[in-house]
């Protein structure tokens, strides 16, 4: 008996033993120097590597962002650069061409360009990867077919057709050049193995989750749980050959540890554990002038980085007291204080709208110089004009009857909900101060945080009247740009989509700009250009279907120089974009980077 | 009563207690008058700023000036822009770029300035020096070239009509103003908060606001439990059974549970202060219920009670004036409890951020939910939650040291 119990015990000591090390074991031992480690990107478990799939929770493969296409692992023709608008050829060689009347565009995939397996890319990938697109309607498919014809493949030629309308004319060129960005090329011969295991089936093959799949990128999968996600570094890589890179990228090593929310990824940036760090922080000069870290970003003065989008407030147009009250939604936007959000909630890291009067345009120059400053200057506002919204709206009629200080419109007391998704501080704030503004002009407006699932449902559903002022961010940087905006904000091909993601999400309707809107992408004058573009700013701050509250980099760019260092600066003279090295031009910083000392 | 009035405040904890506790109200009703407006303002752009005494710069600028020749001024100049930290830094610089420092005396500062304006170079690179050190070269420069900035500042004003800068004033090293004389200085003893708000002004405001809730949770705390419990104790019987089966269900799921559950289900437009309140209060009556009855079991055979029913008195009076009474210190002390709880449940739901709605009344919890939202604890920003954290203290433990004091008057097993 009494060795029995020695003998129990012993058991369950070797037990416990067996148990740490096991559980050490699972933890692959990534070298600290051969590493390049993440945040803010990948928040959940990854589910999926197909890269024609719909169903992803894979953010360091598979990712279209607004800077461009995450190519670690997964190659575009060509990447785009948002500092300077160039497109650059990836897999690709750099000479694409339009045929005269741009219906037509054509190019040629490197010779050098291979997959994992050895296999050459061909054109035949190309067209495939549009065609299965279309086929089963992923996110290249549904967005581009309505501007791509079809794609012809011969040997290493591509050519593309644009989708013409009825006058002959190529819909939209601009998404032409959308496709050769933006879109991953996956391998004809493994998506055919994909649609024969799925019998051909649509969902299925959008929801495989595509262990097998054949990349052509520098990088591949290597380790994947809820505790991190590493890519490896594949050294056979195609693009070490001359006419590429002529090397490897340098961090054998690419990990993203999975944090729980943007403070843990904060403290882990400032710990050194994290390399680069695509999180908005607050005052991120604190990091360097108090805590005196070695953490730097892409420019050293606000705004710290590249503001390409507007996080917007929608107004609701399926609510009778915003649709048909213009003087009201100018009125709320007008009183909005904006150098408190910009100063508040994005600690400055945005220039303010008495630097970069409110248009459709982002505040790069190349935008900006887009359309007539002067001709819209009467009707843009820079904000707290308390006493100019509150004439406004008594001239509109919307007034104060029963003395309860809450104007009326029908008899009714104005009551709006300001709603953005819990826990997204920085639009939550926003929010507080667009509510303060309403208490400000006699208008109620209550904040609102739903959950994130909760809020993307409701926001996306072109028939909802619960929320009435929520926010969004339109499209930042792509060569559509800023049509592909402009269109978000007021084109109506979105109104009435189901699962609204594309653009438009108040749902508001003008044919006057729809129409404009049709001409930018087939206008090729200058001058012609600007005043369409100036046609549709006036409409749009007349009629105010929403309004921006900021501008706001697409991707943030802190990076800790405790290991690595030469990462992309704005004063290097390299025109890296801050992509977070990985996306579009922005994975160059990769082929560059250096160990420090 | 007055026997018992005297009685307690001979009890030096409930004294104390209620000395705080008072001093707390007192500060809540007299701040506003002194200091009115929104608690809820933003007065500063910006986030999180510092506690102390703001000077409006454009007003001093015009206020009239003094002259002092401090012997120490211009050393604390040269230490504001220059640290010992910094001279270091400035010999390394040189020791990166492979400048010989040989017999420089980085104390002496005129030398050490004069070989870094002879040597430095914003645009180089030395081999192995991160972005983050260039930049920080860069910030020092400027703040040595603020070392040698002319003795007089000039402060030009642009005519609107011509675009040309017209001298109006200026200001040399030695000129002082008086804070008095200037127009603008705000004291702002804890600083702002994320949103720029007047911390102290929200904390009292929020205070206000928690206490209510607190007194509106134990309210109903209380009047739900007590009546639950004497009615249980003494009904008895079926009535007994009902009420103590849902009583032990309530007990068995732990009330901060339900508390978020309930929460997160009215959702958010529906949580105003008060609902917050009552939901605190619904779900924290279960103690008193529980105690109360056992008190009334104790009491229903007594005398007094019997005779009061033989005498044909109703079950009302006979519970109201007859049993009430006995237990009523229990009560008041529960009650006290209730109150302390409930202003402490709210705190940690709005810390989960299921509390009151915001933008309508600040709350402690609100205050902290904010603060943590931006990071307050790990920027250094304490006084955005610490004072928060203080008065919360404060007041739960002023309520509970009253408590003890009247445990110790009315429980006679504890009287000394």
């Amino acid at each position: 008996m009494k060795n029995l119990k020695k003998i129990l015990a012993l058991l369950i000591a070797a037990l416990m033993i067996c148990g740490t090390v096991a559980a050490f074991a699972e933890d692959v031992d990534l070298p600290r120097t051969e590493t390049l480690y993440f945040a803010g990107q990948q928040w959940g478990t990854v589910n999926s590597w197909n890269i024609i799939g719909t169903n992803q929770n894979n953010s360091m493969a598979i990712a279209g962002n607004a800077g461009g296409y995450r190519t670690l692992m997964f190659e575009t023709l060509y990447m785009y650069n948002f500092m300077n608008g160039e497109i650059k050829g990836l897999l690709a060689n750099d000479d694409y061409a339009w045929n005269d009347d741009m219906t037509q565009l054509t190019l040629s995939i490197k010779d050098a360009a291979k997959w994992s397996d050895g296999t050459p890319v061909t054109a035949d990938d190309v067209k495939r990867t549009f065609d299965i697109g279309v086929e089963i309607g992923n996110g290249t498919g549904t967005g581009l077919k309505g501007y791509i014809d079809s794609i012809e493949a011969d040997g290493k030629n591509v050519t593309i057709n644009a989708k013409l309308n009825d006058e002959g004319k190529p819909v939209n060129p601009l998404k032409v050049l959308d496709f050769l960005t933006g879109t991953p090329i996956a391998q004809a011969a493994w998506i055919d193995t994909v649609v024969e295991r799925n019998n051909g089936d649509a969902v299925s093959i959008l929801n495989d989750a595509g262990e097998d799949v054949v990349w052509s990128g520098p990088y591949t999968k290597y380790y994947a749980d809820d505790q991190k996600v590493v890519l490896i570094r594949d050294d056979n890589y195609w693009g070490q050959d001359e006419s590429m890179w002529g090397k490897l990228p340098v961090p054998k090593y690419i990990a993203h540890a999975i944090y729980a929310d943007n403070p843990a990824g904060e403290n882990a940036l400032k710990a050194g554990e994290v390399d680069v760090c695509q999180q908005f922080i607050g005052n991120v000069q604190n990091l360097w002038l108090e805590d005196e870290l070695p953490i730097s970003t892409y420019y050293e003065e606000a705004p710290y980085g590249v503001c390409l989008t507007m996080p917007t407030a929608w107004y609701n147009f399926n609510l009778p007291v915003l649709a048909e009250n213009p003087a009201l939604r100018k009125a709320i936007a007008m009183a909005v204080d904006y150098d408190t959000i910009i100063a508040n909630a994005m600690t400055n890291q945005s220039p303010s709208f008495s630097d970069v009067p409110r248009s459709l345009m982002n505040p790069t120059e190349g935008e900006q110089a887009l359309y007539d400053h002067d001709a819209v200057a009467d009707l843009q506002w820079a904000g707290n004009d308390i006493d100019g919204a509150n004439a406004l709206l008594d001239e509109a009629g919307l007034v104060d009857t029963d003395g309860d200080g809450i104007r009326e419109y029908n008899g009714e007391k104005i009551s709006l909900n300001a709603v953005c998704p819990n826990g997204w501080t920085d639009w939550q704030a926003s929010m507080e101060v667009v509510a303060a503004a309403g208490k400000n002009i006699g208008i109620e407006i209550t904040t609102l945080y739903p959950e994130w699932d909760i809020y993307q449902t409701v926001f996306t559903n072109p028939s909802q009247t619960e929320y009435a002022i929520y926010m969004w961010s339109p499209d930042a940087a792509a060569p559509s740009n800023p049509w592909q905006r402009v269109n978000q904000f007021m084109g109506s091909e979105f109104v009435g989509v189901e699962n609204n993601w594309s653009g438009n999400w108040g749902q508001y309707v003008n044919e006057e700009a729809d129409a404009l809107i049709k001409k930018i992408p087939v206008t090729t004058d200058a001058e012609e250009l600007k005043s369409l573009y100036t046609e549709l700013t006036k409409i749009y701050l007349t009629d105010v279907p929403s309004f921006s509250l900021m501008y706001r980099p697409s991707l943030f760019h802190a990076v800790n120089e405790s290991v690595w260092t030469n990462f992309p600066s704005g004063d290097d003279g390299r025109n890296i974009p801050p992509a977070d090295c990985t996306d579009g031009y922005g994975i160059a910083a990769l082929y560059e980077l250096e160990l420090v000392g | 009563m007055k026997n018992t009035l005297r009685q307690v405040f001979h009890s030096s904890k409930f004294v104390v207690g209620f000395v705080i506790f008072v001093a707390i109200l007192l500060t809540m009703f007299i701040y506003p008058l002194v200091n009115p407006g929104n608690p809820l303002q933003m007065i500063g752009v910006g986030t999180f700023a510092k506690p102390g005494t703001y000077v409006s710069l454009y007003d001093a600028t015009k206020t009239n000036t003094e002259t002092f020749r401090l012997p120490d001024a211009d050393e604390k100049r040269l230490v504001k822009l220059l640290t010992d930290a910094d001279r270091v830094a400035m010999v390394e610089w040189f020791d990166a770029m492979g400048i010989s420092v040989e017999g420089l005396d980085i104390s002496d500062t005129d030398a050490l300035l004069d070989m870094w304006k002879a040597n430095y170079d914003p645009a180089a690179k030395p081999k192995g020096m991160t972005q983050a050190k260039r930049n920080f070269y860069k910030r020092l420069n400027n703040s040595i070239a603020e070392i040698g900035a002319a003795e007089t500042l000039i402060i030009t004003e642009k005519n609107e009509e011509t675009g040309e800068l017209e001298e109006q004033g200026k200001i040399t090293k030695t000129d002082y103003v008086n804070t008095s004389a200037v127009a603008n200085v705000k004291t702002l003893p804890l600083g702002t908060d994320n949103f720029g708000r007047d911390v102290l002004k929200e904390l009292i405001s929020a205070a206000g606001t928690s206490l209510l809730i607190g007194l509106l949770a134990g309210a109903v705390a209380t009047l739900v439990g007590l009546t639950l419990g004497l009615l249980s104790g003494y009904v008895g019987g079926v009535v007994d059974d009902i009420i103590m089966f849902i009583t032990n269900i309530f007990t068995v799921i732990p009330g901060f549970v339900l508390l978020i559950l309930i929460s997160y289900s009215i959702g958010q437009e529906q949580r105003g202060a008060t609902v917050v309140a009552l939901v605190i209060g619904l779900t924290s009556w279960t103690w008193t219920t529980r105690s109360v009855r056992s008190q009334v079991i104790s009491l229903r055979n007594r005398d007094h009670v019997n005779l009061s029913k033989l005498s044909g008195h109703n079950l009302v009076r006979i519970i109201v004036t007859d049993i009430l009474p006995y237990i009523a210190s229990y009560v008041v002390m529960a009650f006290i409890l209730q109150v302390s709880s409930g202003i402490l449940a709210e705190a940690q739901l709005s810390l989960l951020g299921l509390g009151p709605r915001t933008t309508e009344v600040p709350t402690l919890g609100l205050m902290m939910n904010w603060a943590m939202l931006y990071s307050a604890h790990t920027n250094g920003s304490w006084w955005a939650y610490f004072p928060v954290i203080l008065t919360i203290t404060l007041i739960s433990f002023s309520l509970n040291l009253m408590n003890t004091g009247l445990d110790q008057v009315f429980n006679p097993t504890l009287r000394d």
